[in-house]
């Protein structure tokens, strides 16, 4: 009994992590751009560009399969810091509203555009995957019950990703750098009055979360799917940006948050295939909406919002001189 | 824009600081840490500062006094490089400076810690000393030690703060201390404090003064700006006292008293009083009335402590006092945009519970002290703006009547003399003057039975000032009762029958007009007398 | 370096210029686009032209493709203008669909025009309330709406999809043969259907007149009533309404209300105009809500210009689906909208704006010269934002 119970909980961590990578890169991504206090809800489209990216330079490239799913991985982030350059010229430079555009440029970039024209295009769609990340076996340790296939037998990427939420955790709060951006999110007045320039940490930072979003968009064709659907990300650049909220912009909280969101996604169609529970998997994937709505009034009740809360200056152009 | 200003020049001072500060002896005497040799700066249509020189000693704490409109916080901005004097100079231990920014005077050793803090909430003290420059470079910072060095300067100027705790954590006067903290941090000589008791409670303001006083007798010097004199005489040693504009004298704090220091600030021939202030006592029922009325401020410091006030028909009572004493919340008060945490307020016989439609209501009008933006709608058309307030008892139905509205609209900017192309103009494309008059217009003529102007010539020129006025009298003649807070004595003094005099948020006095002591208000003013 | 100084009289032909000289802009880069990725972009503007008005029926297609768009357009014009970002007009669609058509079914037996109205009330209650917890957050509790109602959107959809594919709900056709292998919903009563107006060759929905007329009625009521009036003065600046004495919570929850309904009934059109049944997939995949914000954004949040932008983008829509093959990849819809849009909002700093670009100076100093001080400039006010 235990054993069966043991390999249920295991496949559903192992799925959690598989579905929650790509939650983890985009999450990071969003979480520096609202950390220095622009909100880009386009991350979606920025997923799918670099999925798309991705899967069009493994297609394309012949070569070893390390350097393909490298180039491939370049060139996701190449586009995907194109379309986060858009958004941020338009909002910080020339002010606009930064609601409408990160909805344009997941409509621009989304699945009735710019990714999905990349892929038609180019013929992309339904046909297999030549290069993908596959498992590797890390020290030799993937046989091990229980951590074996949790800790040591992911791929490149996943690892890539544990890496990123360290450094992101110590950029945050033990970098002099990521003391100013906190403070860039929170007073963008007062991080000025110190001399620190407002604009340039929104733009590198803004760039940082659209370059982060290829990489987790690329996973979707280069590991989850390896094959091209328009659209194939499915919401996830919106799970992205609620995970953010979620986990009280702190990278520590976001990729547990991550995993848990990426663990309902398989949730419903593992569980329902055992029969082992009869909730229908359309309440598991409205889930972590839901959740994140509560965060969200927990968030704005005052006390909380202090300590946990939403950077202060998050979707506010920031103009020396007025406000 | 730089993110990493560490300069060569700025090091250089930085460790001159640290060594015990004595003052170099060149010639004769000592020589001033800071000096302004007759400093003028002119603004449009104004003279802020007129050859004003001062001197200010190494650890010495030195107070600047004066009203508003004296020029003190001008001066200041000049001493720390925002602004550039068009004639005189600045002089630096002796040396003649020409300061281009603020960076300018941080690298001569010169910081002022403003009324308005730049503190990021979330992050703690230590964080927000270190933002922006710190000593040590390198990539890391671990909080902990970050910490330790700032609690050694902490102890090493006196100041009492711990710095592991997050700003939001801090009340008003430990949030002071972090900005002193930054300056001492950054290696500051000669620190100005603009006012800085005005968000103070009275411990906090004890506090403050001990802080002063170490960092004095460690060599620091103070520039301690305020209009309050027992402050000033309790913890200065030289005070200089400027007025409209100019240095009316240095003397020794220990030479002095408050009555001779009020009369430096004020001092000033009677004027005249009201035309048609008869001095007839209003037996009528108050159209306004206050009854020990308290609230508390934006920073959640008591604002208005205990006020009682009547304003009769007819009468124009004038609300004395340096601006940040409470008037602002007072007014904010009255029209229900702020809510009052004790007492009762009456408008009109109807007791008030804090919301704006009420007083409304009740029959209050009211010319905010910020106008575009709060008072009048910028975005939107003369015809909107005068309809602001009255447009509910437009016609019965959910409907407006637009020709109507244009019609009362056009009469009302020929009756106001309001310059503009027309009734459709933005109120965003008026000059100040006519922007008051807009306000103006719409308040008297709503049928208003108490009005309250907060600060209504502020910021016009010589002839809306005049209509502006105008306008006040002729409504108070007509029986309205016309409530004026403003920071400009000569106005209160013109205009005012009664004078209610504010410190501290407390009404320390009401006088007659008639037979008023101005050094008397002078020191009522500055919380000396009452 | 770009430094832009704030006009201090914004003359009137720029209000009017510089959009125009935006959407011009829009169509050289779209071009541009079009030419670089090997389509010639005349040939391309004059296929869009005739797959969308000058070919037989192309019309009445976009009209089809607009109303929804005209719906959506005006739900987020009038909760956008108001500074409410009220982006669940998606979810709100969702539920208005799924509310008229629960009621399209359930009173099967009504006569047509009675059927047709409580769909339409169904519609649009569906919509208001899936709003109005969003708004009372907002109004109450200044939760961020921006991501309650983006949140709610997914809720929505995931209630539409278990409806449909995964309960034996009332929406679901159970009895069909086909109905048994592929979910569906159940149809509605051919009563149900709303009734087209036919004007020579080009069919009108009823839903789009519907929805022309709540335009000009939303323009009415902000022009000429005390609550449009109220509108206005939040609109531009909170803290004067509350000077005002305007009851400003109230407001954003009446109008996020509002909003919502306007968004249900579009759900409701798409049920009675033109699918006749609860299509889940059909409705996600069309993205009605989230393009009805650019629509509104295109016509500055103006109800009357709204219609002439969801007009434009509904042509673009419809061009995309009838010219979709190798020619034409549905690819370049999404990609020219969203160019135009990007135009039209990158431009809109210019009206307020005076821009310089100069080399950027060895700049001793760090802060523009200062305003005078208080006494002499009247003070400026400060814009309350979405927190």
């Amino acid at each position: 009994m235990t054993g069966i119970n043991a390999n249920i909980g295991i496949s559903i961590i192992v799925s959690a992590i598989l579905y929650g990578t790509p939650l983890v890169f985009a999450g990071i991504g969003e979480l520096f751009a609202e950390r220095s206090g622009v909100l880009n809800l386009g991350v979606e489209g920025m997923m799918l560009m670099g999925a798309v990216t991705a899967f069009l330079v493994s297609q394309r490239l012949h070569g070893p399969n390390a350097l393909v799913l490298l180039v491939a991985v370049a060139v996701a982030i190449l586009a995907s810091t194109a379309m986060a350059a858009i958004h941020a010229f338009v909002t910080i430079t020339l002010r606009a509203n930064q609601i409408v555009s990160g909805l344009t440029l997941t409509i621009f970039a989304g699945v009735i555009g710019l990714s999905s024209y990349i892929g038609e295009s180019n013929n992309l769609g339904a046909i297999a995957g030549k290069h993908q990340f596959s498992e590797l076996n890390v020290f030799g340790l993937a046989h091990l019950p229980v951590i074996g296939p949790i800790l040591f037998h992911q791929s490149a990427m996943v690892y890539l990703s544990w890496l990123l939420v360290i450094l992101a955790v110590l950029y945050l709060y033990r970098t002099r750098v990521g003391l100013h951006l906190r403070s860039v999110g929170e007073s963008p007045r007062s991080a000025d009055a110190m001399g620190i320039n407002v604009t340039r940490y929104r733009y590198i930072h803004t760039l940082l979360g659209g370059a982060l979003a290829g990489m987790g968009g690329s996973l979707f064709t280069l590991q989850i799917a390896t094959n091209w659907i328009d659209g194939i990300t499915a919401g996830a650049g919106w799970i992205a940006i609620a995970l953010v909220i979620y986990s009280f912009w702190r990278p520590e909280l976001l990729i547990i948050g991550a995993y848990l969101f990426g663990a309902f996604t398989s949730f419903g169609f593992d569980l329902q295939a055992r029969g082992v529970i009869s909730i229908p998997s359309e309440f598991w994937s409205a889930l972590p909406y839901l959740m994140t709505i509560i965060a969200l009034v927990l968030v704005s009740l005052g006390s909380i919002r202090r300590r946990l809360g939403t950077p202060a200056g998050l979707g506010i152009p920031y103009v020396r001189g007025e406000s | 824009m730089t993110d990493d200003p560490t300069t060569t020049r700025q090091s250089a001072y930085l460790n001159a600081s640290l060594r015990e500060g004595t003052p170099r002896l060149v010639g004769a005497g000592p020589v001033p840490a800071l000096a302004t040799r007759g400093v003028t700066k002119h603004f449009p249509g104004v003279v802020a500062n007129d050859r004003v020189s001062f001197e200010v000693m190494p650890g010495e704490i030195h107070a600047l006094l004066g009203e508003n409109g004296a020029g003190k916080t001008t001066l200041c901005n000049v001493l720390t490089g925002l602004y550039r004097p068009d004639e005189g100079y600045v002089e630096v231990r002796g040396e003649q400076a020409a300061f281009h920014s603020p960076r300018d005077a941080h690298d001569a050793g010169i910081f002022m810690v403003h009324q308005h803090f730049t503190l990021v909430q979330p992050l703690t003290v230590a964080q927000n000393v270190i933002l922006g420059w710190s000593r040590r470079r390198g990539i890391w910072f671990s909080p902990r030690r970050v910490e330790r060095e700032i609690a050694e300067i902490a102890e090493q100027f006196h100041v009492p703060i711990d710095p592991s705790t997050k700003i939001w954590q801090l009340s008003m006067g430990e949030q002071q201390r972090v900005e002193i903290l930054k300056a001492l941090y950054r290696g500051a000589r000669t620190l100005i404090l603009d006012e800085p008791t005005t968000v103070l409670t009275p411990q906090e303001v004890r506090q403050l003064f001990e802080t002063l006083r170490g960092m004095a007798a460690s060599g620091t010097s103070v520039v301690f700006i305020s209009h309050k004199l027992p402050e000033v005489l309790a913890v200065s040693d030289r005070v200089t006292v400027l007025r409209a504009g100019k240095a009316m004298g240095t003397v020794r704090t220990a030479d002095t008293d408050a009555k001779s220091l009020a009369h430096l600030m004020v001092g000033r021939d009677i004027m005249l009083g009201r035309k048609g202030s008869s001095g007839k006592t209003n037996a009528a029922q108050a159209v306004l009335s206050l009854s020990d009325v308290s609230a508390t401020g934006d920073l959640g410091t008591p604002a208005v402590v205990g006020v009682c006030l009547e304003v009769h028909p007819g009468e124009i009572v004038g609300v004395a006092g340096v601006a940040g004493n409470g008037q602002r919340e007072l007014a904010e008060v009255i029209a229900g945009e702020r809510p009052h945490t004790a007492g009762t307020i009456t408008i009109a016989g109807r007791p008030q519970h804090g919301t704006p439609w009420e007083a409304i209501d009740a029959g209050l009008g009211y010319v905010p002290e910020e106008r575009m933006g709060v008072g009048v709608a910028p975005g939107l058309t003369i015809a909107d703006n005068l309809r602001l307030k009255s447009y509910r008892e437009d016609g019965h139905g959910p409907l407006l009547h637009a020709k109507r509205g244009l019609r009362n609209a056009t009469e009302l900017i020929e009756r106001f003399d309001i310059v503009a192309r027309g009734p459709k103009t933005l109120a965003r494309e008026l000059s100040g003057g006519n922007v008051q008059r807009l306000l103006l217009a719409r308040e008297l003529s709503s049928h208003a039975k108490v009005l309250v102007a907060a600060s209504p010539t502020r910021g016009l020129d010589v002839a809306s000032t005049e209509s502006v006025r105008q306008l006040l009298t002729e409504s108070a003649d007509r029986g309205v009762g016309v409530l004026l807070i403003s920071e400009d004595l000569d106005e209160i003094l013109d205009l005012a029958d009664r004078i209610a005099v504010m410190y501290r948020g407390r009404v320390v006095g009401v006088l007659d007009r008639d037979g008023a002591d101005i050094d008397h208000i002078g020191l009522m003013m500055s919380g000396v007398a009452s | 370096m770009i430094r832009f100084a704030a006009r201090e009289k914004v003359p009137r032909w720029l209000n009017y210029a510089v959009p125009l000289g935006s959407v011009i802009l829009a169509v050289i880069v779209a071009g541009i686009f079009l030419a670089a990725t090997g389509h010639n972009p005349l040939t391309t503007y004059k296929n869009i032209i005739q797959a969308s008005i000058t070919q037989p029926g192309a019309f009445s297609s976009t009209l089809v493709s607009m109303t929804p768009l005209l719906f959506t357009g005006l739900a987020a014009a009038v909760a956008f203008r108001m500074r409410i970002w009220n982006i669940g007009s998606e979810g709100q669609l969702y539920m208005g669909a799924v509310g008229a058509s629960g009621v399209g079914l359930l009173l099967h037996n009504l006569p047509g025009p009675v059927l047709i109205v409580a769909m339409m009330a169904g519609g649009i209650a569906a919509g208001t309330l899936w709003a109005a917890v969003p708004g009372a957050l907002r109004a109450y509790l200044n939760t961020n709406e921006i991501l309650t109602t983006l949140m709610l959107n997914y809720v929505a959809a995931n209630i539409m999809y278990y409806l449909i594919f995964d309960s034996n709900s009332y929406w679901r056709d159970l009895t069909s043969p086909s109905a048994r292998v592929f979910p569906q919903g159940k149809n509605l009563a051919s009563t149900a259907n709303w009734p087209p107006l036919q004007l020579g060759s080009v069919t009108i929905p009823f839903g789009l007149l519907l929805a022309a007329g709540f335009a000009v009625l939303l323009w009415g009521v902000i022009r000429s009533t005390k609550y449009g009036f109220e509108m206005r003065v939040v609109a531009d600046s909170p803290p004067a309404a509350r000077y005002a004495g305007i009851k400003t919570r109230r407001k954003i929850l009446s109008l996020m209300a509002l909003s919502g309904g306007i968004a249900g009934l579009g759900g409701a059109s798409q049920v009675g105009d033109f699918s006749h049944v609860l299509d889940p997939r059909g409705l996600e995949q069309a993205g009605f809500g989230y393009t009805g914000i650019v629509v509104a954004a295109l016509g500055r949040y103006n109800p009357v210009a709204v219609v002439v932008t969801s007009f434009f983008i509904g042509m673009l829509v419809n061009a995309g689906y009838a010219l979709q093959g190798p020619g034409f990849p549905i690819g370049v819809t999404g990609t020219m909208e969203g160019i135009l849009l990007f135009c039209v909002l990158g431009s809109e700093i210019f009206t307020r704006y005076h821009v310089t670009i100069r080399a950027p100076r060895r700049a001793t100093a760090i802060r523009p010269v200062p305003k005078p001080p208080a006494a002499v400039l009247p003070a400026s006010a400060h814009e309350e934002v979405p927190s």
